[in-house]
């Protein structure tokens, strides 16, 4: 009860505080929520192509090729032993010499194509694991796979990925600046006042949290508003336009690849509010000596 | 209640308190007297613990606050009342709300805060000015503000440094008579003055500094003459 009411006196001290800081309030959050839009856009991009990367690559299919002193449906079961492997397809060479005679017309000439398996397997780091491993079995003279494809978007989505720890860092930092001059100028502000409280006996604790508290405020209500932008966006730019353009361009891409907004969100709070109350923290910290 | 055991303080190498032995027992009553920078406030912060000695010890109520850390600081000065000269009363604040702050950080709920801060305001005859801010109060009401922020929380000593240096000498009288009759509930009060009226008009305790030194020491004295005389 006694803890309860000192929170609610020191909840009523921090929105005091807030109260006068009066405009720079706003350049905080404004710059604190362009850091964590960006954050956020980085985020969700990335959870993105790594969940597309992974439900189109459980489409991929390792193609081997198998040497004709071997009966297919017994490495069809050797290979199908493998963890990695979801299903093993046998299209041996008669059925698929029948496919191609239908096109090409080339009776007369005997059989040139190997027993081929199509192994699909349950994820798409799997892929690149899996096909040297195959390949090493006697029986298997060559593997191909869509690797290239893969490939770029890993690197694609690691570019991004580095590129916007950077970015975020930056802004990050800048940010922190800012949290702390803001707070500097309240407790400068109450400085006197902060000196009465220290020779009444009032704790630390209650002295400082406030400041830690009005950070925390800070990163909360910027972390709302980059969430505001990221969901008018989606709603308005990626959802009616990208996706469809995307389908359109190609018809492999999986309709609902977006990555949980709500996990996002969760993570731009979370990095906000560590970001403000910690520059809370830093400043009342370095600024208030009692 | 209060000791100091060969308390020296200096700032920079000059000297502000030499070899200080003192002892001020519960429920004593003492001025501590001396021309300007004779090194009382230099005391006084030592007492509520706002510097710490340069050599000896002090002690409040058995503590050793050499012994003190930071986050004991508080605890120390919830046990003090202390009155300034400056009244330092929080200017955004109602003279309820001021001496009801402490009581309010501590979690003390909010009938009781009434029931405190109500009896302290009576103590010091300011019922009536509870809702005024401290602009809006004469000095002597304002100090009597700050007296009853000192004894809301029941300390066993209260600290004033020159409390009445702001004041004229009818409302000093006033103050000082306050702070007696205060003491006369078990309170152990210090204050320091350089006014000779207060001092002579109550015959207690006279604890006198010169030039950082313990000048003299009597049971109900007067401002000794000798001390304006250096
Ligand atoms: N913070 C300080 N830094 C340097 N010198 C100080 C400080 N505080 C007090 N002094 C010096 O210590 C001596 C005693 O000062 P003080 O205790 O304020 O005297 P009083 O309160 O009796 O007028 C003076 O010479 C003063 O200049
Ligand atoms: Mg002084």
């Amino acid at each position: 009860m006694r803890q309860l009411r000192i929170l609610a006196r020191v909840v009523v001290e921090t929105f005091l505080g807030i109260k006068r800081s009066g405009w720079s309030n706003w350049l905080v959050i404004s710059i604190l929520a362009i850091a964590l839009t960006i954050f956020g856009s980085v985020l969700q991009l990335t959870m993105s192509l790594k969940n597309l990367v992974n439900m189109w690559g459980s489409q991929l299919v390792i193609s081997a090729f198998l040497s004709d002193k071997y009966e297919p449906r017994e490495v069809a079961r050797d290979v199908s032993q493998y963890k990695e492997v979801r299903l093993v397809e046998v299209i041996t060479k008669d059925v698929a010499w029948e496919d191609m005679k239908k096109t090409l017309n080339a009776a007369s000439i005997s059989n040139p194509l190997p027993n081929t398996l199509h192994v699909t397997v349950n994820r798409a780091d799997q892929v690149e694991a899996l096909a040297p491993k195959l390949k090493l079995l006697p029986a298997i003279e060559a593997v191909r796979y869509p690797m290239m494809v893969v490939k770029r978007i890993n690197e694609f989505r690691h570019f991004i990925e580095i590129a916007g720890v950077v970015v975020t860092g930056a802004l990050t930092a800048a940010t922190l600046t800012v949290i702390g001059n803001t707070i500097h100028l309240v407790i400068q502000a109450r400085q006197k006042e902060i000196e009465i409280l220290s020779l009444m006996g009032v704790g630390h604790f209650y002295i400082k949290c406030p400041f830690v508290l009005q950070g925390a405020f800070y990163g909360a209500v910027a972390a709302t508003l980059a969430m505001l932008v990221l969901l008018t966006m989606h709603m308005y730019v990626i959802q009616p336009y990208l996706s469809q353009e995307l389908a359109s361009i190609a018809p492999l891409f999986p309709k609902n690849w977006g990555y949980n907004i709500l996990q996002t969100f969760t993570v731009m709070l979370v990095l906000g509010v560590a970001v403000g109350a910690g520059g809370g923290a830093w400043t009342s910290g370095r600024y208030i000596k009692i | 209640m209060i000791r100091l055991q060969h308390v020296s303080k200096s700032y920079g190498g000059r000297p502000a308190l030499k070899d200080i032995n003192l002892h001020v027992a519960l429920g004593e009553f003492a001025f501590l007297v001396g021309p300007s920078g004779a090194g009382k406030s230099t005391m006084m912060r030592l007492l509520y613990r706002e510097e710490v000695p340069t050599s000896g010890s002090v002690f409040i109520g058995g503590v050793n606050l050499n012994r003190l850390s930071p986050r004991q600081i508080p605890l120390l000065r919830r046990r003090l009342g202390i009155i300034f000269q400056d009244y330092k009363l929080l200017t955004r604040q109602t003279a309820f709300d001021n001496v009801a702050y402490i009581l309010r950080a501590l979690g003390v709920d909010e009938k009781d805060v009434r029931k405190r801060v109500t009896s302290a305001l009576n103590v010091v005859n300011l019922e009536d000015k509870a809702d005024a801010f401290p602009d809006e109060l004469s000095g002597g009401e304002q100090q009597r503000v700050g007296i009853a922020r000192a004894i809301v929380n029941g300390p066993p000593v209260l600290l004033a440094d020159e409390p009445t240096g702001n004041l004229d000498p009818a409302t000093s009288l006033e103050i000082v008579q306050l702070l007696s009759r205060i003491s006369e509930r078990g309170t152990t009060v210090l204050i320091s003055t350089h006014d000779h009226t207060i001092v002579d008009a109550m015959r207690r305790r006279v604890i006198a500094l010169k030039n950082g030194e313990l000048f003299s020491d009597v049971d109900s004295g007067v401002y000794d003459m000798d001390l304006t005389a250096v």
